[in-house]
């Protein structure tokens, strides 16, 4: 199984959402990183055929997705940022609509959406209302309609945004779960969401593939230090103007700041090891604070 | 490949069904199908009570007892309207003119009078129609006929539409080929008239177009929604990224579009028809439409017939408005815009009347198919060549080919939508 994007661009009016990227993914999880605006959704909606690519080319097994059309999308499975459901259907009724627009057999669907009203914890509310579930069910609605054709291509666009952290922390265990012998793609700007599942992660920055790897990859591909050291308040300000500030803990007389920089910041700074979120915030600056991107 | 045409079947069955759920699941939507059984209810009832008999008290009152003693009064006048009949009505009207309850001036005397006249009172309105000028109606016409002159009662209708034809004024509206139509169908009529008692299908014809008119801009409410919704609810992209989403899908939607009007349509049509038949009596839908209110239409067609082709044009019309009301939902992905087209269609052509230059068009507009009892009293022609017909029967072909167009248009429109 070899998804393939070739030379993909996605332009509107004066914006270049997608800017001439090129990768291949075959099965595994597949994490893309970056900031809100990077381009993911776009991305993602091309490669889910809702969006036409104004240059470039996406194949599956070598064959134009979008010439496969409907062979194509039965062995996919999406769940898209802004999920949208039915507010009047129960869960059941959800799942067996979403089923027949699949091309599941009936009695297969039915079966298919047991299993996955038990395996994503809804089974006890799959007689209520789209509409009266918590954001947390929603989205395990959501991901249960993704995978009810068993999609060899799952595609999850910012699947935890939203969720409060055990339910974040269940969800992510989910897709882990459901991640087997699939390609999953899942994008977000949640660091520690890619770092527990992504055995690959592509960090997307205006349209473009920045960097690509495993966590250590990345880690390791980061050109700077990060350093620990502690200063007085008062000058806490202007070391976040002078350097990238990844954490700041508050202490009796002063602060603890961790620094990214290429330049030891004070005479008794320590080395540190970096992390995910140090590179994050490296590759996308003030950015990367938005919307509590480096959680 | 056989089990394979089933199961999509099978599929295709269970989308039709979750989209007409979706349609009767959303809270306006219930709304508007309760509104829809008050119009029912509303127009089946002001239908009902449009019947009134005049006692031989001078008392009157409506509805299904009414209808019954009018029956029995107009049905002993029932068979072929020849001339002795003509004649027994014009003695009979006579007669009761010159009665002191006729003469008098208190009104309840009046009615005792006109209660006696009630049972004749249809022949003596054709009287009206033959005697009056072919663009006039005088009520007290049939009181100045004479015995010797009634027997011209059916060639007074060809005569006053062949003067009015050649009027000033009115000459210049058709070409030759057209009148000549006009007079060869008058001609063709089957005459003497058949008359009996007709009410039950008068009323309903009568107060048909309102219902339809109803039904067309509430049900449009039901079925703009089915395309736009998708977006509003951000249900579009799962919607379109499934394996059917850009085909099977999206005529599953046509199909819920077509199932709802089809059903609403019907339920309240057939309802409203059962209603006023039940309680005014079916007799009469072999009575040619001239031999009651329809005495200058040149569509030579019984009650029955001008009632089947109401309901089967009004069928036609809310079919042809609410698809391209869905046409323009799937479009413009906005349920709102949807909604106003059938108030556009329903009530533009109504403010364009004013425009000399429209009066040929406007009698080919969607409107006229839900108002067919209106549409078979009015002069519209289409001539093509050496070809002339009434408007109504191109009506039917016209807008059923353009809402066969509409489908494939609605189809290809929806299935190629991106995300915005």
């Amino acid at each position: 199984m070899e998804l393939k994007i070739m030379n993909l661009t996605k332009q509107f009016a004066d914006l270049t959402a997608v800017d001439h990227i090129s990768l291949t993914m075959t099965e595994g999880v597949y994490g893309l990183l970056g900031v809100n605006g990077a381009g993911k959704t776009t991305l993602m909606r091309m490669l889910c055929t809702l969006l036409t690519p104004t240059e470039g080319k996406i194949t599956f097994n070598g064959k134009d997705i979008f010439l496969m059309d409907g062979d194509y999308r039965k062995i996919l499975g999406y769940l898209p940022q802004e999920f949208g459901f039915y507010p009047e259907f129960t869960v059941n009724d959800y799942l067996l609509y979403i089923a027949s627009l699949k091309g599941i057999r009936p009695a297969v669907a039915k079966k298919r959406v047991r299993e996955l009203t038990v395996k994503t914890g809804l089974s006890k509310v799959s007689g209520r209302k789209m509409k009266k579930l918590s954001g947390g069910m929603k989205r395990r609605a959501g991901i249960a309609q993704a995978m009810l054709n068993n999609p060899k291509i799952l595609i999850l666009d910012e699947p935890t945004a939203g969720l409060d952290p055990n339910e974040r922390i269940r969800f992510r265990n989910l897709i882990s779960e459901l991640s087997e012998d699939r390609l999953v793609l899942l994008s977000t700007h949640i660091v520690s969401d890619v770092e527990y599942i992504a055995n690959d992660i592509l960090l997307m920055k205006d349209g473009g593939i920045l960097h690509r790897g495993t966590a250590a990859d990345l880690i390791q591909s980061m050109p700077e230090t990060v350093w620990r050291c502690f200063v007085e308040k008062s000058k806490v300000s202007s070391f976040m103007k002078k350097y990238k500030v990844s954490n700041i803990r508050s202490e009796p007389y002063g602060a603890q700041l961790r620094i990214i920089s290429g330049e030891k910041p004070l005479p008794d700074a320590v080395e540190e090891e970096a992390s995910l979120e140090d590179v994050f915030l490296y590759y996308f600056g003030e950015k990367a604070g938005e919307n509590d991107a480096a959680i | 490949m056989y089990f394979s045409i089933i199961l999509v079947k099978r599929l295709v069955k269970m989308m039709l069904l979750f989209e007409i759920k979706k349609v009767l699941s959303k809270p306006v939507n219930k709304i508007a199908l309760l509104i829809l059984a008050i119009t029912l209810a509303v127009v089946s009832y002001f239908a009902v009570i449009s019947v009134s008999y005049t006692d031989e008290n001078g008392s009157s009152f409506s509805g299904p007892a009414a209808a019954v003693r009018l029956r029995e009064e107009k049905n002993k006048w029932a068979g072929r309207v020849t001339e002795d009949v003509l004649k027994k009505v014009l003695q009979e009207n006579s007669r009761i003119n010159q009665s002191p309850e006729y003469l008098s001036t208190d009104v309840t005397q009046n009615n005792i009078a006109y209660s006696e006249k009630q049972g004749f009172s249809d022949i003596r309105e054709m009287i009206n129609f033959a005697f009056s000028d072919f663009q006039e109606y005088d009520y007290y016409r049939a009181d100045k006929v004479s015995e010797s002159e009634v027997g011209k009662l059916y060639e007074n209708r060809i005569e006053s539409l062949k003067t009015w034809l050649s009027s000033n004024g009115i000459s210049e509206r058709w070409s030759q080929a057209e009148k000549d139509y006009l007079i060869r169908q008058f001609d063709a009529l089957d005459t003497p008239l058949y008359y009996e008692y007709s009410d039950g299908w008068r009323s309903l014809l009568e107060y048909a177009p309102t219902l339809i008119m109803f039904t067309v801009l509430i049900a449009g409410f039901l079925v703009s929604g089915i395309f736009p919704g998708e977006f509003t609810l951000k249900a579009d992209s799962i919607y379109f990224s499934c394996r059917f989403g850009r085909d099977r899908a999206v005529r599953a939607k046509i199909g819920a579009g077509f199932v709802i009007v089809s059903a609403v349509y019907w339920i309240m049509i057939l309802g409203y028809s059962l209603v006023v038949l039940l309680s005014l009596g079916a007799g009469g839908g072999g009575c040619a439409i001239q031999a009651g209110r329809g005495w200058k239409s040149f569509y030579n067609i019984t009650c029955f017939q001008e009632y089947l082709l109401t309901i089967f044009g009004g069928y036609v019309g809310i079919l042809f408005v609410l698809g391209l009301a869905m046409l323009i939902s799937a479009k413009t992905r906005s349920a709102v815009f949807a909604v106003t087209i059938p108030f556009i269609i329903l009530f533009v052509p109504s403010i364009l009347t004013s425009m000399n230059i429209l009066t040929g068009v406007l009698g080919f507009f969607p409107d006229q198919l839900l108002q067919i009892p209106s549409a078979v009293s009015s002069y519209n022609l289409l001539e093509i060549g050496v070809f002339v017909t009434g408007a109504v029967p191109v009506l039917f072909v016209l807008y059923l080919i353009l809402y066969g167009a509409l489908l494939p248009v609605t189809y290809r429109l929806y299935r190629k939508s991106e995300l915005r």
